[in-house]
């Protein structure tokens, strides 16, 4: 559709981007050249801009600054629209897919085919044209009529792609495409990628993974602080120099560990069970120990940290809570035991996007601003302050409403919530994704610090590495079951993987069990 | 730097002047309608008109609508309120006519509406269903109640004579030459304002309404404050039930139900005075305000009765555009 000059050797040239927002600046001059037919990586901590750079690409966002050349054919400003034309597509991780509608639907929304121009929708070539493009990339069967509710994660992720493949795109875009998938199917991913490349499309791949950028691109530029530091051939470069060249920090100095006082239990479960979830699961954490809890999608790990805090109940087993036994039966319960959770949904459970600071930091903690029922605020606008310091949280003061807050700051008002009421057991579950590594090392520290005051802290992490730089010990789940203890001190990732993965449990070595 | 050459620092400009206008839309909106009535109708700004307007258009509807903001405050939306208010109704009216004292009446009365509204609170509480759902039940069960206690919708008349007279007080009586009704309104406007913003319990319900899942990720007890809101949301609409029975001597079955889509309306026009759109008590009763003098000043200009539920419809679009469009620009 769009002319194509082919003299020019980038399929896509954005140059010296600029973008600012009030007073910060979330771009100061990146650059993102991306020659035709390649598969480039872009790589960058969260907050470096990588994002921005995108909605510009997306037509979302207007620059304050630079160039944009696509094919060759420079453009002053873009549109939605213009970028569709252009034959770029985005594949995000949360893209909207209407959940009630079938694949079919979904693959076809706003550009559905004509039958003879009546308007009736030409069914026939709608599910042909589908069903050609499923079987040629992804080489499966997925029913044309299945909700999209119905599906996995990344079978989500293939009727986007599907979507994009069905408008002939020139260039795709995958948006941490990896995130919330398994490694089978990302290996499916990765294999249909290099397929795409064969045909000619070019691709930008944004992850975190470094793993991910070696395997499969040719080229990658890093984004730091808005600009781009670095365009490398990931697969000539060590992947210590890319990280360093993300970060500007030195790596060792990530995961400060303090030694601590490890004192009485403060938590012992006994035999716990939960039917089609877990099974005898017996753990206990002390006072001044962080221990680890390892596990994958359908171990069993989540569904244990439900009913530690009451939000489900256990079939049998035992919980005693300093010293008290009785499982809780409701967060309520929980919380009077002196027990805090920081859940992984942070937007959906751990703040309330639409609170400001201060109410979000004082929810778990009314009682001690209140008196006869009235709202002490001084009282209360004090702690918050006060909190909002320590943890070094970047606020528009504390009137200001959460969802103004980034990823990492929302999280340590999350923090904020339970420091601001004395806990004994802290529960963090991913307590640091989509959280930027200052704000990382900033809850680490405090990790550190409640432990050493002698509160107990159990932390679920999929960064093997970060749970093993934290925790003094990590007990691995595998199926409802604790596979496995190891002192933090005397493990790698690739045993603790190993072990969640089931690749030691004898036979259950060949299938897993995921979802 | 000069004032000019910075765009934030702007306070006489037209753009500020078009933001502060579109922030207090509802403000703006009564001052505008008051505006226009006085000089097109030669009755509205007279002091009769004025009082007639706070106790005949406004008291009823914004003890209903305060009811309304607890309900919405915490997320969700009672549709009986005006099942309170003539389920109140019909317990005052029986118990003076069989002869109790009314001030045994009046507190039966008040239970009644609770009672409604503990009946919400067992279905959205106790069942799980949605408010929207549970409330709209309660309303229709409450309809065929009334016509099943009164033969089929008859209403229930007081005699003239042989009644206490603080009966009639709490419709027609002053103090210190207030309106007794204006009395306990303003009453219920201060201790439901203080309860929704300055105690716990308001923060509690405040949290629950915007996040629910936060508040009870946060230990906060939810279904009890929820169920505790529809307690206290049908005993407030109980309140209008008690002061419209005094001032008309009779309970007509299902009467109340006239006040729930208005009290809707001023509850959402009212969210438009909070900066993050919350429901707020002042911002109902400025709704409610806006709407009272709307109904009077277009039957005053002749209008027929029934062009008032256009007016109301039209004024609800504007306020909420123009708090729409003030968030819109603050975003950009």
């Amino acid at each position: 559709m769009s002319p194509v000059t082919e003299n020019s050797k980038y399929a896509l040239s954005l140059r010296g981007l600029v973008k600012r927002f009030g007073g910060v600046e979330a771009l100061s001059g990146a650059t993102l050249e991306v020659e035709r037919g390649t598969v480039h990586g872009l790589i960058g901590q969260n907050g470096a801009g990588k994002s921005t750079l995108i909605k510009i690409l997306a037509g979302l966002y207007q620059p304050d600054e630079g160039v944009i050349e696509i094919n060759g054919i420079r453009h002053e400003r873009l549109t939605a629209r213009e970028v569709e034309k252009l034959g770029i597509h985005f594949i995000h991780q949360d893209r909207l897919l209407v959940p009630s509608f079938n694949v079919g639907e979904s693959l076809f929304l706003g550009r559905e085919p004509r039958l003879n121009r009546l308007p009736f929708l030409d069914r026939r070539s709608m599910r042909k044209r589908a069903q050609d493009i499923l079987d040629r990339y992804f080489n499966l069967r997925l029913p044309a009529n299945a909700l999209i509710s119905e599906l996995t994660t990344a079978q989500k992720q293939i009727v986007q792609i599907t979507r994009a493949l069905l408008d002939k795109p020139s260039i795709l875009v995958f948006d941490e495409p990896t995130a919330a998938l398994v490694r089978r199917e990302a290996d499916i991913l990765f294999d249909l990628i290099g397929r795409l490349r064969t045909d000619g499309i070019t691709i930008i791949y944004i992850s975190h993974y470094l793993n991910e950028i070696e395997a499969l691109c040719d080229r990658a530029t890093i984004l730091r602080n808005g600009r781009d530091v670095a365009s490398v051939d990931p697969r000539s470069t060590p992947a210590s120099k890319i990280a360093s060249l993300m970060v500007a920090r030195d790596i060792g100095e990530m995961f400060p560990k303090v030694a601590t006082t490890i004192g009485a239990p403060v938590l012992t479960a006994k035999k716990l069970s939960k039917a089609g979830k877990f099974r005898n699961v017996s753990l206990d954490v002390r006072q001044g120990e962080i221990v680890g809890l390892a596990g994958l999608l359908g171990s069993g790990a989540k569904d244990l940290v439900r009913v530690l805090f009451g939000l489900d109940t256990a079939d049998s087993g035992e919980i005693t809570i300093e010293g008290e036994q009785g499982r809780p039966r409701s967060p309520v319960a929980a919380v009077a035991k002196r027990l805090a959770l920081v859940p992984e949904d942070r937007r959906g459970d751990g703040v309330a996007l639409g609170l400001s600071v201060a109410e979000n930091t004082t929810l778990a903690s009314l009682k001690r601003f209140t008196r006869s029922g009235f709202l002490q605020r001084n009282a209360e606008h004090a702690e918050v302050d006060r909190l909002i310091e320590q943890l070094a949280i970047k606020t528009n003061g504390r009137f200001a409403p959460v969802r103004t807050l980034s990823g990492g700051n929302q999280q340590k008002v999350a923090l904020a919530k339970w420091l601001s009421r004395k806990s004994s057991l802290y529960i963090l579950d991913e307590p640091t994704v989509g959280v930027d590594i200052g704000s990382k090392v900033e809850i680490y520290n405090l990790i550190g610090k409640l432990a050493e005051r002698g509160a107990g802290i159990l932390v679920l992490s999929s960064d093997l590495s970060e749970l093993i730089g934290i925790t003094d010990r990590i007990l691995v789940l595998f199926r409802g079951s604790v596979v496995r203890e190891f002192r933090s001190s005397e493990t790698t990732p690739d045993d603790v993987l190993a072990e969640a993965t089931g690749a030691l449990t004898p036979h259950h070595g060949e299938e897993r069990h995921v979802g | 730097m000069s004032i000019a050459a910075n765009p934030d620092h702007n306070p006489f400009g037209l753009q500020s002047v078009g933001q502060y206008l579109l922030r207090y839309a509802v403000i703006v909106a009564l001052a505008g309608v008051f505006a226009f009535f006085s000089f097109a109708t030669t009755t509205f700004l007279t002091s009769a008109n004025l009082t007639s307007i706070l106790v005949n258009n406004f008291t009823l509807l914004a003890i209903v609508a305060v009811a309304m903001t607890f309900a919405v405050a915490a997320g969700g939306i009672d549709l009986s309120v005006g099942t309170s208010v003539d389920f109140a109704s019909f317990t005052f009216v029986s118990l003076v006519l069989a002869g109790y004292p009314v001030g045994l009446a009046i507190l039966l009365a008040l239970v009644s509406g609770a009672a409604v509204g503990g009946f919400n609170a067992l279905l959205i509480s106790g069942a799980g269903i949605t408010p929207f759902l549970a409330t709209l039940g309660t309303l229709f069960i409450g309809r065929s109640t009334q016509q099943l206690l009164t033969n089929g919708g008859n209403p229930v008349y007081l005699p003239q004579t042989g009644i206490s007279p603080l009966f009639s007080f709490i419709g027609h009586g002053h103090i210190i030459g207030v309106p007794v009704p204006l009395v306990i309104v303003g009453l219920l406007i201060i201790v439901a304002a203080t309860l929704l913003f300055r105690t716990r319990f308001g923060r509690v319900v405040l949290a629950i309404g915007v996040q629910q899942s936060v508040a009870r990720y946060s230990g906060l007890h939810v279904p009890g404050h929820i169920g505790l809101i529809y307690v206290i949301s049908g005993l407030i609409a109980a309140i209008a039930g008690i002061i419209l029975t005094s001032t008309v001597s009779v309970y007509i079955p299902n009467s109340g139900g006239a006040f729930m889509l208005n009290a809707i309306g001023a509850t959402f026009i009212g969210t438009t005075l909070s900066r993050e759109g919350r429901p707020n008590v002042p911002g109902t009763v400025l709704g409610v305000l806006l709407l009272s003098i709307v109904a009077n000043g277009l039957l005053l200009t002749g209008l027929s009765f029934y062009w008032q539920q256009v007016g109301t419809g039209l004024l609800i679009f504007i306020v909420l555009a123009a708090s729409f469009l003030n968030r819109r620009g603050r975003v950009d």
